[in-house]
């Protein structure tokens, strides 16, 4: 493990990473799921995931997730097992383990092994075997200790290394027993996982058989006693498949492949010079030996038969064992009619009780590939490129005047290709807002927990697309929202019954494309925003001026973005400290996007995120000013005029309104901003735009307008970093950079001119 | 991935070590170690960024990249000269950052091994801000060769970074 890796090995490691955090990602609304109904499917599907990750975990020789995961995989087997209830606890623990393992996947990222992990491995699977070990001792002990049991304990100590002079193993031995454990057990597992596909070829079973049994001689001549036994048990079932007699599954390959781990991690602790104790054995025999339907004889004997007689019989098996005992008179029908009723009632429990694993199948596989983000944008970025080369291409200046029908021709199915190819790419990186979504299924489950609120959480629209980096942006955001709308949005129950509304809440999350964005939307039906609490707060911190009379309830609503902003009497874990609101609204602007709050008292309160649809492209204006051009992003341009000199008002500090019908809107001259030679200084020269910003609009003073187009937007080099004003930049057609003015902070050069205005205007 | 760049930067290290890229600039010869250089193209139509240093002069359009531009000239403050068809753009790499550089003129690729290099001289000036790597001597030529590391991020960009971080 210490040694240096390899590229390779970093990289099998790094997919595993990926993948185990997918995995995690479908466990945990799937945990929810299980603490809301216990459906078999669902405990099998978290069954399976959690089964993959300890397989992989192990392969890569991460012990403490293997550890952990098996752990909830023996919890998880005897719930589905129906030995043990399943109760809230569970639910709980399980999400822990997922949190153990995210944080363990942290660890393996950076370093790529999780021995610092130690320690909350210890503390998880300790706390999931408690977890066993209280639901079965709140459950009649089911099964009588067995004699093997009871061996086994016995056994146990004689099995550990330092107690074995009587037979010598060298540690040559050791390894080789290791080397050729594993290419057994290696087979007996593809063997296994091709028979659980194709249950009918019965003639693999043989060859799985045969690789049991040999195991089963090794251990033995190692004195492995329990990894013996289990393997035995193996050799048993596998038995049985061969002469075709009845199991209680119809395949138990999955219990067998559960069995075979069992036997890898016992050899793996070998390999590591330890002894072959493996956590949980038992259970595996346990788990073994109900797969074995109990045979008619034995029933018989209970029913009072005597057992040489059916010894006999079974000898002279030709025909069913309860006939010959009948024709032989050692039984009545009686006896052998209860007997096979109850053997059938034993197999039909069995059954159903192992039914859930004799469905596992693998879902059907999705058709995806994972693609490293960079060459996407490099592919995109190429494409870009391709546009442009065929804009040079065919408006090449040596090519006019002539008349080229073919090659006009060929340019135009060339342009067409090159558009769909385009458009083609800015989808790839779009994703379904699906995995968001679900993750906030954990988060509302833990906070209603906290809270001590019961919530249903309505997830509609999964399916939208929205850009990646998008969606990684509002991630906070909607962590936020959902934390406020249950902390503070949401009553406890009686508040609830007493206001006359079902106990439960709902919190509705929804995804929808409107006006060629996408809203994202949390609507709760609690008791909605408190105005006069806000404004109180509001006046308190000094947020606005005078009593608040004259703001429209919009604005008030908006208050609560405010950084430091929080009504909330008391600061709660989960929310209360006034960030969160802060972290919505600068999240959002850096996605471009806008915040709609409403609220009606007592029934709730909804937030609509009004998100770009991407954030690659975006409609743009081209201005001119001087010699320099900008695009200004068409989504926020209102109007575009050019003024008449009696619109314009200067104040006396210098600073220039101008009247657009009843408001004095501040003007900002992007000739200042870029340091740029208008043609003109005056007003009534150029073109004023207004733009509008977070409810904010302002005049932007430019030459001319040169046109419209789609732009790609492009950051600015990271060497010059943030530069106010702009947002990023554009390729043109023509193959110049063109810069993209940021309106959200030229707003505020403007809006402290405005303020300065109305402080004047108020003096006088 | 990781395994390319490493093969590539044994290579880098054998057949690119002692090479140094040599321009002119304002009368004197300078040198940029080889390695950092991606390539060197004319000048071209360079967009202004608002609300940067002088010697940072806008930025072009490298076949989709975005790449700002560096006027060395303003970066030594030596006097501006307008741009003529001999003004090249050097376009250096550093830690995936690619930056222009402006100069006057680009000479040749020299070899200067390790023992004709003096260390850069003392100057009255901060220290700190020094680009100056060493003095390269080729035959009776001596070539200022530059720390590019510090021509690209010392002194006023630094500033600029920094004062990005704390906002």
């Amino acid at each position: 493990m210490s040694m240096p890796l390899d590229d390779d090995q970093i990289e099998i490691i790094q997919e595993f990473a990926t993948e185990s955090r997918d995995m995690i990602e479908q466990l945990e609304p799937a945990i929810i799921e299980l603490g809301q109904n216990s459906d078999p499917e669902t405990i099998n599907a978290i069954f399976r995931l959690f089964h993959s990750m300890k397989g992989s975990a192990g392969f890569l020789e991460f012990d403490h997730m293997t550890r952990v995961a098996h752990a909830a995989e023996n919890l998880l087997d005897m719930i589905r097992n129906g030995e043990i209830e399943l109760v809230p606890n569970h639910v709980t623990l399980l999400c822990a383990a997922c949190d153990f393992a995210k944080e363990a996947l942290d660890m393996v990222e950076s370093d790529y092994n999780d021995d610092a992990m130690v320690a909350p491995a210890d503390e998880i699977s300790e706390q999931l075997h408690q977890a066993i070990e209280l639901a079965k001792a709140g459950d009649e002990p089911q099964e009588e200790p067995e004699e093997e049991s009871a061996e086994e304990v016995k056994e146990e100590p004689a099995s550990s290394e330092d107690d074995f002079p009587q037979m010598e193993i060298t540690d040559e031995m050791r390894v080789s027993f290791v080397q050729e454990g594993n290419e057994l057990l290696q087979s007996t597992e593809q063997g296994l996982l091709a028979w659980g596909e194709n249950p009918e070829e019965i003639d693999s079973i043989g060859d799985i058989f045969r690789n049991i049994h040999s195991f089963k001689g090794n251990c033995g001549f190692f004195g492995f006693a329990q990894i013996e036994k289990l393997s035995h048990q193996m050799e048993n079932i596998l038995d049985r498949v061969k002469s075709g007699s009845k199991l209680s599954v119809e395949n138990p390959a999955d219990q067998l492949l559960a069995a075979l781990d069992v036997l890898q991690q016992a050899v793996n602790n070998i390999s590591d010079g330890k002894d072959d104790t493996v956590e949980n054995i038992e259970q595996h025999l346990n788990e073994l030996q109900a797969l074995t339907a109990p045979l008619l004889g034995d029933f018989l004997v209970e029913e009072g038969v005597k057992e040489e007689a059916i010894s006999k019989a079974v000898e002279t098996q030709k025909k069913p064992v309860g006939e010959i005992l009948l024709q032989q008179g050692t039984a009545s029908t009686e006896q052998v009619n209860t007997a096979l009723k109850k053997q059938q009632e034993n197999i039909n429990q069995a059954k159903a009780a192992a039914k859930p694993a004799s469905r596992t199948k693998t879902p059907a596989k999705r058709q995806d590939i994972r693609v490293e983000l960079g060459k996407l944008d490099s592919l995109i970025n190429l494409i870009g490129e391709l546009v442009i080369a065929e804009n040079m291409l065919i408006h090449n200046p040596d090519l006019k005047g002539l008349e080229l029908e073919n090659f006009n021709k060929a340019g135009q199915h060339m342009s067409k290709l090159v558009r769909e190819l385009q458009e083609m790419a800015m989808t790839i990186r779009m994703i379904p807002v699906s995995g968001l979504f679900r993750r906030m299924i954990r988060l509302v489950h833990d906070i209603s927990v906290k809270a001590g609120k019961k919530v249903d959480l309505e997830l509609i629209g999964e399916e939208t697309e929205m850009d990646k980096t998008v969606i990684e942006t509002i991630t906070d955001p909607l962590v936020h929202l959902l934390r406020n709308s249950l902390d503070h949005g949401l009553e406890p129950p009686d508040e609830r019954l007493a206001a006359g509304k079902d106990e439960k809440g709902t919190v509705k999350l929804s995804a929808r494309h409107e006006e060629g964005e996408v809203w994202v939307t949390i609507e709760d039906n609690g008791r909605g925003l408190n105005k006069e609490k806000i404004l109180e707060k509001a006046m308190s911190k000094g947020l606005i001026e005078g009593d608040g009379s004259d703001m429209t309830d919009k604005q008030i609503n908006n208050l609560i973005f405010a950084p430091g902003f929080s009504t909330a009497a008391q600061i709660t874990d989960i929310s209360g400290r006034g960030v969160g609101m802060d972290v919505v609204k600068k999240n959002l602007e850096k996605i471009k996007g806008k915040i709609d709050v409403s609220s009606t008292p007592g029934q709730g309160s909804k937030i609509t995120l009004r998100i770009p649809l991407t954030l690659a492209i975006i409609d743009g204006m081209i201005v001119r000013v001087g010699t320099a051009t900008c695009i200004v992003p068409t989504l926020s341009m209102l109007e575009a005029f050019r003024p008449e000199m009696d619109q314009i008002t200067i104040t006396p500090d210098g600073d220039e309104l101008a009247q657009v019908r009843d408001n004095f809107l501040p003007i900002v001259r992007l000739h200042d901003i870029l340091g740029k030679k208008p043609d003109s200084q005056q007003l009534a020269d150029g073109i004023l735009i207004v733009l509008e910003s977070q409810e904010t609009r302002f005049c932007l003073f430019i030459d001319e307008i040169l046109g419209q187009q789609q732009t790609v937007i492009k950051g600015l080099s990271d060497f010059i970093g943030n530069v106010p004003g702009v947002s990023g930049c554009t390729i043109l057609g023509d193959g110049g950079v063109c810069l993209i003015l940021d309106v959200g902070t030229l707003v505020d050069s403007a809006e402290s001119k405005k303020i300065k205005f109305e402080e004047t205007k108020e003096n006088k | 991935m990781a395994e390319e760049t490493t093969l590539s930067n044994l290579d880098d290290e054998d057949t690119q070590k002692d090479k140094y890229l040599t321009f002119h600039l304002a009368g004197e010869d300078y040198g940029i170690e080889i390695q950092y250089v991606i390539e060197i193209i004319g000048i071209q139509n360079i967009t202004d960024v608002p609300d940067m240093p002088a010697f940072i002069r806008g930025v072009i359009n490298l076949r989709g990249k975005v790449v700002p531009i560096m006027d060395v000239r303003a970066r030594f403050d030596i006097e501006d000269r307008a741009y003529d068809d001999r003004t090249c753009i050097i376009v250096v790499n550093i830690d995936t950052t690619e930056v222009g550089l402006v100069v006057d003129e680009v000479s040749e690729v020299a070899d200067i091994p390790e023992s004709q290099v003096e260390p850069a001289p003392r100057t009255n000036k901060n220290t700190e801000l020094s680009y100056i790597q060493g003095m390269g001597k080729i035959n009776n030529d001596v070539k200022i060769l530059l720390d590019v590391h510090k021509l690209l991020f010392s002194g006023e960009m630094q500033e600029l970074v920094e004062n990005l971080e704390e906002q």
